[in-house]
């Protein structure tokens, strides 16, 4: 059996295991104590710090903890794990009042952030490699600064050679926005390549006001805006693969605080309930 | 604002002498003892005359009994040649690791690694006094604390060991060839006086005069020769008689440039690397005239495929070439085949050809039958079947023809501990070079970029190379293997900052940086200008944990891997 295969196997049998014991005793408990609820609450939080502890494993890389892999594994099969512990938690009910409402949302934004994170670094790293271009995240801006001066440089030149501004024309009308900066995120992002297609139709569409030199001209343009989308595309892809991180780990931290907040108010109002 | 007030002097070589306590009187004794006594000095330049190589680059050492001079198994890059007494060399099996007492490797203490989190200097290739005055790695020390065998006479019973005495030189072919030692050697009596010459030295000396050059060829061919041929299980059955006849008959060959980096880099920016332009060894469908045996460097093993070459595998030093063509027609005795397969040239090779006379004459006859290579069958001569032999030859069906031909064409081969990252896992999230830059003076000591092919970039990274030419030209021998891993680092203290290791380096893994003090200040020299060195990875060798890139990564997309090991290469490929 491969070895990717083989962990998450590992890993499943572990995750089913722990929530059936879980669910077991809580139901047990449930029946026997009102106490069930303190038992899940602390066994969720105490989950949750080590998820958290995830972030700062990852600033100390000199320390010998183990392959961050395996910690991610761990993270993400203990973060599945929550969510079973937050159903029994809450009972399978809707909370109820404000603060639980909030406490609720800021752990479902969590929890989904993060398994959308975990399906776009699985899958999306294997689009990029497919699409090819690949290039630094850092380096995009001057990549692209240089394909707009390749670019410019082709559409000046052909007035003085071509004695048209044909090309000038349209490369300031339709050429000059998109190599100016990023474009067409969304559109990468999902995959469609209409945008990048319209734009080849239309310098198609040019070619016939163009003369033979003129036309080489459009040639070139056609490669540096083939050249500029791939560009783009590695842009959208790589910085979606990064900005995830900026919604879940924010978030987490609220969550704590709020978490923290939540152990605090029940136990500074359940000593007469009990 | 930093401000500059550190002042040092920008080092010059031979500023760090091997030995400073060699005096003049040391050279003019061993100006008169062979093989320096017989060199033409005039034909030595004038910035490293010989007296100056013996002066600089050498020392004299005085072992006791039974202290150990090399180990094997150690990285040295230093020669030696016997004064006076004797030393042995223990012939194979060898000694055992516990009883060589190999030194435990310079990890850093937990506590120490524990202390990076408030130590960690704030700004980038800090470097403390400490560091720059220290010289652990070349600098001699008469305090210097050998390893002592504890009982030689049980030694000499039990092990078999030749005798080496004044006039003999030893340690040539590791220190040049940049390989580990092949055998223990260790002194006997307590008289015994070597002159260690470092290889920087000994590559002088093998530049300007002919004589070392054959007195090492002759040596080489009366012992080491006899050593190599007795690892290899098709001559182990040899009598002393038998392995003289073969040793006399064998012939040496060398391929390509010793600083191949060079040739290499101009090809790499012109785009012309392909097989057709290597060197040829030998040849498919020629009379296969001997068995060819790497001793060092790379040669890449080919077929022919449509109109080009197809790259099978690349053979490294210990691999051979042609014996089961050989074996075939010894056995068969009719219609001979020829060989199967081209074998080129790839940088810098050194081979031993023993010829098929000998091989059938002598060798062949003492090898059973069951152990030799089996014999081609007709429609593995016809193509239309591949044999087991064929298919464990064959290391680009395992990871793919393409990746084979890249991993040759990039002369990647030549790395054991390369980083190769799999970009169908790597989310690009550069956690790998965060990493490396807060375990190493704030920088990162790789780039996560480089070659692709496929689903696989092998990233600008030192990959610790069999055969490091960025150790060539190192004026200081700054740049040396540790004694542990044999992972290539760069000792500081030592370091000129004269760029030359990083311009050998054909894979652009080895930065010039300006270097700061502890307050944050650019370290400059006398004239103001500011103190470079040389760093690279060091596969964070002084880390418990071992590389941090590697530990860092959270998809598992990046891995260090010995390129000489495709069997684990392929494994992790199709994890």
């Amino acid at each position: 059996m491969r070895g990717f295969l083989r962990r998450r196997l590992l890993w499943g049998s572990l995750l089913v295991a722990a929530s059936v014991a879980v669910a077991s005793v809580y139901v047990v408990w449930a029946g026997a104590t009102t106490r069930a609820a303190y038992l899940s609450g602390w066994l969720l939080f105490a989950v949750m710090v080590l998820l958290t502890g995830y972030n700062w494993f990852k600033k100390i890389p000199y320390l010998p903890l183990g392959r961050s892999e395996v910690w991610l594994e761990f993270h993400i099969y203990a973060g599945l794990f929550t969510g079973v512990l937050f159903l029994l938690h809450v009972r399978l009910r809707w909370p109820t009042g404000w603060f639980e409402i909030v406490l609720t949302v800021l752990y479902a934004i969590v929890m989904v952030s993060g398994v959308l994170g975990i399906i776009i670094s699985r899958g999306w790293p294997k689009r990029l490699t497919a699409r090819g271009g690949e290039v630094p995240y850092d380096r995009i801006p001057v990549i692209r600064r240089q394909l707009r001066e390749q670019a410019e440089a082709l559409a000046l030149n052909s007035v003085a050679e071509a004695k048209s501004a044909t090309i000038a024309e349209f490369y300031t009308r339709r050429l000059h926005d998109f190599f100016a900066g990023p474009q067409n995120f969304l559109s990468h992002l999902v995959e469609v390549r209409l945008p990048l297609n319209a734009l080849l139709n239309e310098l198609g569409d040019l070619n016939r006001f163009l003369n033979e030199q003129e036309r080489k001209v459009t040639a070139q343009l056609v490669t540096l805006v083939r050249q500029k989308d791939g560009l783009d595309y590695q842009r959208a892809l790589q910085l979606t693969l990064r900005l995830w991180l900026f919604v879940h780990i924010p978030l987490t931290y609220s969550l704590m605080l709020w978490a923290i907040a939540h152990i605090v108010l029940v136990y500074g109002f359940s000593a007469g309930a009990r | 604002m930093d401000t500059v007030h550190f002042v040092i002097d920008k080092p010059q070589r031979w500023d760090s002498s091997f030995d400073p306590d060699m005096t003049e009187a040391d050279v003019n004794r061993l100006m008169e003892i062979r093989p320096f006594s017989e060199m033409d000095v005039s034909k030595f330049s004038k910035r490293t005359p010989l007296r100056g190589i013996l002066r600089n680059d050498a020392r004299i050492r005085r072992f006791k009994n039974g202290e150990i001079i090399v180990r094997a198994g150690d990285y040295g890059s230093s020669a030696f040649l016997v004064l006076s007494g004797h030393a042995r060399v223990v012939l194979n099996p060898g000694l055992p690791a516990s009883m060589l007492g190999r030194r435990k490797s310079q990890y850093k203490s937990f506590f120490q690694i524990v202390a990076q989190l408030w130590t960690n200097p704030r700004d980038p290739e800090v470097r403390t006094a400490a560091e720059l005055e220290q010289d652990s790695g070349v600098k001699v020390s008469g305090k210097q604390r050998g390893v002592f065998l504890q009982d030689v006479p049980r030694i000499l019973d039990e092990h078999k060991t030749a005798t080496m005495a004044p006039g003999d030189f030893f340690g040539e072919i590791a220190a040049l060839s940049r390989a580990p030692r092949t055998a223990t050697i260790f002194a006997v009596g307590d008289q015994t006086e070597l002159l260690e010459v470092r290889w920087q030295g000994l590559r002088d000396l093998l530049r300007f005069d002919d004589h070392l050059r054959h007195h090492i060829d002759r040596i080489y061919r009366e012992r080491t020769l006899a050593t190599h041929l007795r690892e290899i299980p098709i001559f182990e059955r040899l009598n002393d008689e038998q392995l003289k006849r073969v040793i006399e008959q064998t012939q040496f060959g060398t391929y390509g440039d010793y600083d191949w980096s060079g040739d290499y880099k101009r090809l790499a920016k012109e785009g012309t690397r392909s097989p057709e332009k290597e060197t040829i060894i030998a040849q498919e469908g020629d009379y296969p005239n001997g068995v060819v045996l790497i001793r060092s460097g790379f040669a890449r093993l080919s077929q022919k495929f449509g109109h080009g070459h197809r790259t099978l595998n690349y053979l490294s030093a210990g691999c051979e070439f042609g014996l089961r063509e050989i074996a075939h027609n010894w056995l068969q005795r009719t219609d001979s085949v020829p060989f199967q397969q081209t074998l080129r040239v790839i940088g810098y090779t050194h081979v031993i050809v023993v010829p098929t006379a000998v091989m059938e004459e002598v060798v062949l006859p003492t090898v059973p039958e069951d152990e030799l290579p089996s014999r081609f069958t007709a429609e593995e001569l016809a193509g239309t079947e591949q044999s087991e032999t064929q298919r464990k030859l064959d290391a680009g069906a395992k990871i793919g023809p393409e990746l084979m031909e890249f991993l040759t064409e990039n002369r990647y081969f030549n790395g054991t501990s390369t980083m190769v990252i799999d970009m169908e896992r790597c989310t690009r999230c550069d956690d790998c070079v965060r990493a490396c830059a807060t375990t190493n003076e704030g920088n990162p000591r790789f780039l996560r970029h480089g070659q692709i092919s496929g689903r696989i970039m092998v990233a600008n990274s030192c990959m610790h190379c069999a055969d490091p030419v960025c150790l060539i030209g190192c004026p200081t021998g700054a740049i040396h293997r540790g004694q542990v891993g044999g992972e290539v680092i760069v000792n500081q203290a030592t370091c000129i900052g004269c760029s030359i290791c990083s311009n050998n380096c054909p894979y652009e893994a080895i930065r010039m940086v300006e270097i700061r003090e502890e307050d944050g200040a650019f370290m400059v020299d006398k004239d103001m200008k500011p103190i470079v060195k040389a760093t690279k990875c060091d596969k964070c060798s002084d880390q418990i944990g071992g590389p941090a890139c590697e530990r860092s990564c959270p998809h598992g997309a990046l891995r260090r891997l010995d390129m000489n090991n495709l069997d684990a290469f392929a494994r992790w490929l199709n994890r």
